[in-house]
This record gives C-alpha cells, sequence and structure tokens, in this order.
C-alpha cells in the first residue's frame, strides 16, 4: 500500500534520512519507533509531501506520489493525524470533523460518514457545538483521528498520537486505533515514541536511529528483541 | 451638539471605510501571517483605477466599482504570488520586506503613470443629504455605508458557508493541519488576497469619492491606518478589525473637530503605539502575551561576510579624500549625498542588522536631529559645532525614548511600531508649527562651520562629510566587535535564549538605538545644514525605505555593505541619468523598490553578507 524506497532526506545541509526503505501492506498496522531526532517525524512529513526528499522514491497504491503537493496526496486517500494533534482550536468540534472531508468530492456520502465517524467517538458528539481549543488533550486526540476519518482514507499516518497524554488515555486512543484498523479495514502507519504502548496494537514495526533504519521485523519480534528492549524499551537487561 | 452628531456621522462613515480596509489585512495576516504593506498601494491603485474609469471611460458607477474590485483582485493575486509563494520557506520577515518594495514599486508607478499632483473626481452622485434630526446624512455617506455592509455580509455567508471561506479560516488558525486535512495553502492564500485586494481597492475608491482626491502615496498613511484599526480589535480578526476601525473613525472624526484637520493621521499613529505597546493582541484580548509568531525569525540568512582586505579599505579611503581634486562640483555633490546616506545606513544597520530589530522609521531620526541643531542655530545662535553635538544626542536620547515602548515587540510589530513613530514624528513637526515652522519649514540655516571655517563649498562638504563617515564607521565597529555587539547579536538570534543568560533585554536594545540615534542625528544635521531649508516633508518615509534598502543591499549588519549599499543607490541613477537622459530620474524610485523585491528573494544575505 505504502512503499518509501532509498529517501534520503536534506534539511540545509545536515543529512536526516539515509536511503530510508519501508512498505506497509494493506490492512497492517506498522509502527515507526525511534528516540529524538532519528528522522521519524520527517519521514512522515516526506510520506505527506511536507518534506521533499532528495533522492528516492514514495509510491502509495502502486503510483508514485514523490514530490506532490501536499493537498493532491491527501486526496488520493491519504488521512493524517499530526503531531501535538493540531486540531482547528477556534472551530467547532463539528467545523474540525467535517473540516476532514474537505479533499471529498462526493458531498452526498459526507453526511453518513459523519455519523458513522462519531458513533466511535461518543465523547464528541456530546461536544459538537464546543469550540474545539476547549477540549482535553484526550478529546483533541479524538477530534484528530475522527477529522482523519473522514477522509475516507485507506490509510491514516499518525504522528505520535499518545504524545502528552495521560495513561489512561494512551490505552484509550491505541484501543482506537485497533479498533478502526480492524473494524473499518484502514491500514495505520503510526510513528511513536512510547515503543512497549504501540507494540501491542501494531503488526509490525521499524526501529529507525539517526536516519537509518536499524531494526524491522514483526510486532512480536521486536517486543522479544533484547537488543530493541534495551535500546529503545527502557529494559535493563 | 449639531456638531457632534455631524461628527458621529462622519466618522462611522470613515471608519466603514477603513473597515474594509483592515478587514482584508485581517484576513492576509490570518492566512498568510504577513503584515501586508503593500495594501496601502492597492488601495491607491483601486482609486486610480476608479479615477481611470470615471473620466476616461465614462462609466457609471456601479460598473465602476466591479473594475476597480476586479483590478486590484488581480494585482493581489501577483503580490501573493511575487512577494509571497517564494518566500514561504524563508524568514518570517522577507515576505514583509518583499512586500514593502511592491509597495514603492507601485507608489512610484502611479507617479510615473498619473503625475505626483493630486487628482480629483467628477461629481459622481448626488450631493442630496437627508435631514435626520439634528444633523444629515448624505447620498454618499449611505453609499458607503451600505457598500461596507455588504461586503461585511457577502464576506461573512463567504467565510462561514463555503467550502473556500471553511480552508480560508481552517487555514488561519493552523497551516500545516489544514494542508493536511487537503488544503491547498496556496490557493487558499491567492484567494485571500484576491478578495482583500478587492476590498482594499473599492475602500480606495470610496475614500476618493468622499474626500474627492488622489495621490499616489495616499496609500502609505491609509495602510497604516488599516494595520491601526485592526490591531485595535486584534490581528487577524475579522469581526474585531471591523470594530477597531468604527472606533477609529469615530476618534478621528472627534479629534478632528476639536484641534484641525492637520491631526487627522496623529490620532492613528498615536493609538497604533499605544495599542502595540499595552494590548497587542487588541483590546478585547486578555494579558499582554503576543502571540508566538510572526514575532520570531527576525533575520533573514546568516552567510560568511565577504571579508575586504585592509589595505583595499586603506586605499579606498585615501582614494576617496583625493576625489575633490578630479571631481567637478556636480558629482561632487552626489558623493556627498552618498556618504551621508552612508552615515545614515550605517545608523539603521545597527538596529536592523545587528540587533535585528527592522526599524523602517528611520527618517524620523533624521528629522529630530536635523530640526533640533536647525533651531538651536536660528533661535540660541549656537556654534554649529556645538549645536552638532547636541543635536546628535537629543536624537539619541529621543530615538531611544520614542521606540521604548516598542522593545517588547519583535519582528513585524517593530515595523510597524517604527513606521508609526516616524509618522508621529513627521505629524508632529506638521502640527508644532510655533516650534517648527510647519510646513513653511525653517529657512536660512546656517552652513556647516568650525572655529569659523564654513563648509560652504561642495568640497569641504565632502571631506566633512567623509570624515565624519570614517570615523562614526570605525566607532560603530568597535561597537560591534565588543561585548555590546556580541550582546546585541544574541539578542537578536534569540530572545528567549539571550534572557536565560541573564541578558537584560531593554537595555541593550536602549544602546542600540541610542547609538543608532547618534549616527542618524549627525546625518540629519549635515543634510539640514547643507540643504540651508527643510520642512515637514524633507525627511520623508520614502527615505526611511531608501535607508532600508540600502541597508539590505549592503547585507545586513554589514558596516561595509551598508556603506557600499548607500554609494551604489545614490550614485548608480545619477550614472544612469547620464547616461540615459534626464527623464530617468522619475524611474529612480521603481529601481530601488526592484532591487528591494529582488535581494530580498535571490540575495537576502546582499552583497557583502550579513554580520
Amino acid at each position: 500500500m505504502l512503499r518509501l524506497q532509498n529517501i534520503d532526506t536534506f534539511y540545509g545541509p545536515a543529512q536526516v534520512h539515509f536511503g530510508i526503505n519501508l512498505y506497509v501492506n494493506p490492512g497492517e498496522i506498522v509502527c515507526l519507533l525511534g528516540g529524538n531526532a532519528s528522522g521519524k517525524s520527517t519521514t512522515m512529513k516526506v510520506i505527506l509531501g511536507l518534506v521533499k526528499p532528495k533522492a528516492g522514491h514514495v509510491f502509495f497504491n502502486d503510483s508514485e506520489i514523490t514530490g506532490l503537493p501536499t493537498h493532491q496526496i491527501i486526496k488520493r486517500g491519504v488521512g493524517s493525524v499530526p503531531e501535538a494533534r493540531r486540531i482547528f482550536p477556534g472551530m467547532t468540534v463539528q467545523e474540525n470533523i467535517l473540516m476532514g472531508a474537505y479533499s471529498r468530492s462526493d458531498h452526498k456520502n459526507v453526511a453518513e460518514d459523519f455519523e458513522r465517524v462519531l458513533s466511535f467517538f461518543p465523547r464528541l458528539r456530546e461536544r459538537l457545538n464546543q469550540k474545539g481549543g476547549t477540549l482535553s488533550g484526550g478529546e483533541q486526540q479524538m477530534l484528530a483521528m475522527a477529522r482523519a476519518l473522514m477522509v475516507r482514507p485507506k490509510l491514516i499516518c499518525m504522528d505520535e498520537p499518545t504524545m502528552g497524554l495521560s495513561p489512561l488515555w494512551v490505552d484509550r486512543v491505541l484501543e482506537l486505533i485497533h479498533t478502526i484498523n480492524k473494524s473499518e479495514g484502514i491500514t495505520i502507519f503510526m510513528v511513536e515514541q512510547s515503543a512497549n504502548q504501540a507494540l501491542q496494537i501494531a503488526h509490525r514495526g521499524y526501529v529507525i536511529q539517526n536516519g537509518h533504519i536499524v531494526i524491522e521485523g514483526t510486532a512480536s519480534d521486536l517486543l522479544n528483541s533484547p537488543r530493541i528492549q534495551e535500546a529503545y524499551l527502557g529494559a535493563t537487561i | 451638539m449639531n456638531i457632534f452628531f455631524d461628527q458621529t456621522i462622519n466618522g462611522l462613515v470613515i471608519g466603514n471605510i477603513y473597515a474594509l480596509m483592515a478587514v482584508g489585512l485581517a484576513l492576509i495576516f490570518g492566512t498568510a501571517n504577513l503584515i501586508n504593506f503593500a495594501h496601502g498601494s492597492v488601495y491607491m491603485a483601486g482609486a486610480y483605477v476608479g479615477w481611470t474609469c470615471v473620466t476616461y471611460f465614462g462609466f457609471p458607477l456601479f460598473l465602476t466599482f466591479l473594475v476597480v474590485m476586479l483590478f486590484c483582485a488581480l494585482l493581489g493575486m501577483l503580490i501573493e504570488r511575487v512577494g509571497l509563494r517564494p518566500l514561504q520557506n524563508s524568514a518570517r520577515i522577507a515576505p514583509l520586506l518583499a512586500t514593502i518594495g511592491i509597495s514603492f514599486i507601485l507608489d512610484q508607478l502611479a507617479q510615473i503613470i498619473f503625475s505626483p499632483q493630486p487628482l480629483a473626481l467628477p461629481p459622481l452622485i448626488s450631493t442630496k443629504r437627508f435631514s435626520l434630526g439634528a444633523t444629515s446624512i448624505g447620498v454618499l455617506d449611505i453609499l458607503i455605508a451600505s457598500v461596507s455592509l455588504i461586503s461585511g455580509a457577502l464576506l461573512y455567508v463567504f467565510l462561514r458557508y463555503t467550502r473556500m471561506g471553511w480552508a480560508i479560516r481552517a487555514t488561519a488558525q493552523d497551516r500545516d493541519a489544514a494542508q493536511q486535512m487537503g488544503v491547498d495553502v496556496n490557493r487558499v492564500n491567492q484567494v485571500t488576497f484576491a478578495i482583500a485586494s478587492a476590498l482594499g481597492g473599492l475602500s480606495g475608491m470610496l475614500v476618493a469619492m468622499y474626500f474627492n482626491v488622489l495621490t499616489p502615496t495616499m496609500g502609505f498613511q491609509a495602510g497604516l491606518k488599516g494595520f491601526a484599526a485592526g490591531l485595535i480589535g486584534g490581528l487577524g480578526n475579522v469581526p474585531g478589525a471591523i470594530i477597531g476601525s468604527l472606533l477609529l473613525g469615530l476618534i478621528e472624526s472627534y479629534g478632528v473637530a476639536l484641534l484641525g484637520s492637520s491631526y487627522r493621521n496623529l490620532f492613528a499613529f498615536v493609538i497604533l503605539l499605544v495599542v502595540l505597546v499595552l494590548k497587542p493582541n487588541g483590546i478585547f484580548s486578555k494579558g499582554r502575551q503576543l502571540p508566538p509568531e510572526p514575532m520570531t525569525g527576525t533575520f533573514i540568512a546568516s552567510s560568511k561576510p565577504v571579508q575586504i582586505p585592509r589595505s583595499v579599505l586603506i586605499g579606498v579611503s585615501v582614494l576617496a579624500f583625493l576625489l575633490p581634486i578630479i571631481s567637478n562640483n556636480y558629482w561632487l555633490s552626489v558623493f556627498t549625498t552618498a556618504l551621508l546616506y552612508g552615515i545614515l545606513a550605517l545608523s539603521l544597520t545597527l538596529v536592523a542588522g545587528t540587533a535585528g530589530l527592522m526599524s523602517i522609521g528611520h527618517a524620523g531620526l533624521l528629522a529630530i536631529g536635523g530640526y533640533t541643531s536647525a533651531l538651536l542655530s536660528l533661535r540660541l545662535g549656537l556654534p554649529f559645532a556645538l549645536a552638532l553635538l547636541l543635536a546628535a544626542c537629543v536624537t539619541a536620547i529621543l530615538g531611544m525614548l520614542l521606540v521604548m515602548p516598542a522593545f517588547r515587540l519583535r519582528g513585524h510589530y517593530v515595523s510597524i511600531a517604527t513606521i508609526g513613530i516616524g509618522e508621529i514624528v513627521s505629524l508632529t513637526i506638521l502640527n508644532w508649527e510655533s516650534l517648527t515652522g510647519g510646513p513653511v519649514g525653517l529657512m536660512n540655516i546656517p552652513p556647516p562651520s568650525l572655529f569659523g571655517f564654513e563648509f560652504y563649498s561642495n568640497r569641504s562638504l565632502y571631506w566633512l562629510s567623509l570624515v565624519l563617515l570614517l570615523g562614526l564607521a570605525l566607532l560603530q565597529w568597535q561597537l560591534v566587535r565588543s561585548h555590546i555587539g556580541r550582546t546585541l547579536r544574541a539578542i537578536r538570534e534569540d530572545e528567549v535564549a539571550a534572557q536565560a543568560y541573564g541578558i537584560n533585554l531593554n537595555r541593550y536594545k536602549g544602546i542600540a538605538f541610542a547609538a543608532s540615534g547618534f549616527i542618524a542625528g549627525i546625518a540629519g544635521v549635515i543634510l539640514t545644514h547643507s540643504y540651508t531649508y527643510i520642512n515637514n516633508e524633507t525627511f520623508n518615509n520614502t527615505i526611511s525605505v531608501l535607508a532600508l534598502t540600502m541597508v539590505i543591499l549592503g547585507g545586513r549588519g554589514n558596516i561595509i555593505g551598508s556603506i557600499l549599499g548607500a554609494g551604489l543607490l545614490i550614485v548608480i541613477p545619477e550614472l544612469l541619468r547620464d547616461v540615459l537622459g534626464e527623464s530617468f530620474i522619475v524611474y529612480r524610485m521603481l529601481l530601488y523598490g526592484l532591487l528591494l523585491v529582488l535581494f530580498v528573494r535571490w540575495r537576502p544575505q546582499g552583497l557583502l553578507g550579513t554580520v
């Protein structure tokens, strides 16, 4: 569904990515793990067209999307849950959710999807007329996910969906991601820092370090690998 | 009581016109995070397009309005394409500088096409007035009110209920997030510029009808008033901009009734400063916290400055001293002007380059210096040397005190504040007639003299300017490489970090502006005494922009660069005049604007690199 091939990215003279290769199969949840400044958020930006790689190719559904402007990539069916949620604080919850449908041309089905999306997030239904900025962090995360679902995406890219949330909300959000993946069949590619929990719901994972993919494997492999446990998951051996 | 009602109606009508400006600025500030300095020029263009439609083509009013809006919408899209889109990944100040350059170009084009003389419109609508109890209201008043109410209503519906309207609102709140929802933000900016400019042009046409006068420079102050109005309600806040405009209109109207019409513009700029200082987010906001953007990233591009060997510098200086031997009087006076502008550019590069505070009101400092020393010589009969020294000190102190309230501000806000201060200085000179002579000005100012020697000849004036320039450049070089210069650069790069190291920001910004004021004051004094006559328009905002262009051209913070910039910008047009003939001189200003835009786009670090 999604494939990155030999991606090299630069910020000015500084190289961020050194030949990144990764793929996401339809229906999977794939996790990209890594520490601060490892290049994981930039990977997300490359996929979404926010940063143009210097070399390499990005394929989505077997067609190349490298270098396309972001809005065209979204239109092809990529939903995005941005880092730090980035909901529209001055728009109501309803307007925020409907903004997600901005790129769609099938206006008739939007109302139907709106109802369906709300069924995942009953809490948002209670707050439809509230301004987005007044929601709690966890609620905002739900709103960002609801917004991404309105794209009718084939793939959702999530940049650190659990960042800054309380442990209770982290569990809730991951559970919702799991549900969305399972019941809607939407493929999910997420970038995460808290690896242990993310790997609980993921099928496969990659570990990125200083711009190189250093480890890849199934979620259970990664969870059981002592090297990962030590380096990225905070376990001491 | 009658007058009160009359002025209320006046105020509301003018407020409505400002609202058309301010709403556009608010929209652009919202989506593009840019204070569009070219907006005033679009307003001016609207008035002139309207004038052309009416007088040349004899269009009816309604059609004229349509043509004005269409033309200005296209102009707005062009400004977005040239001044904003290519600069989106540059520092925040880059598009601002580009729009200043574009505004310069548009104003000059209007002067070339329509002549600098004011134009008047033929009567377009009935002058009938309806009595309204104690007061009366004219057809034009009703027209203006309905035009702005209808535009406001249409805009509201557009933003609220259309797809593009949603996209504009979303982009204004979070550009990145809007992009990730599939919004084409370039398209949003383009549409926003088109709408804002259409409204701005309409506003210009209505003002031209209301006051029945058009001038190519009408846009500058109008644009600044649009900022003032928008700032009252909070920049980027559309309903706030409307309320702010009405308030500004009323204050102006009552103020003019009390003090006279030459004070009209002063109210707006005083309010601008007061609001900037006390409530930079608008009077409806809580607290004084500024939003993080677009105040950060004042600095354009760091680069390796070009190193010029000391021998070359000394050689050029010696040649400069010998120049009067071979040069004729005409060229000598051109070079003298270049030297004096070099001093001005030195002064500006210290604040705009080294300290990163993009001041656009520097002509105000020239005026303070010039007027102080002229008055000291004329009224008190002080010898020139003493007048020079005192005037430089007064400029340093006033320059610091005037800008002090704006020290908390950064980036775009500094630029607006300093423009406002520059305008306040110029309007104070206009209105304080007992001291400054107002528009009549000061005459018979004695030429510079030292120990009985009068610098009357071109040659002596040249040498005096050269000595002062070299001396001040050396002083500034010492200052910039001392701990003060280092601290100023630290503040420029990151105010918060500098503060965290215990740097008292206000003290160092104060030092920068005082030193800059001292230097600019000297330039003002010499210019004044060599002109022997000055009035309120001698040191106008064109000079501020010219100085800024010199600084950008040379490379910000770069001392030699600023002198080089001044030299090139003064000498090149004269050379071109020699080659292309006298008619070239009208294109000189156009060249300046063009250079500013080109350099911001292609060589933001200037010729010699930023320091």
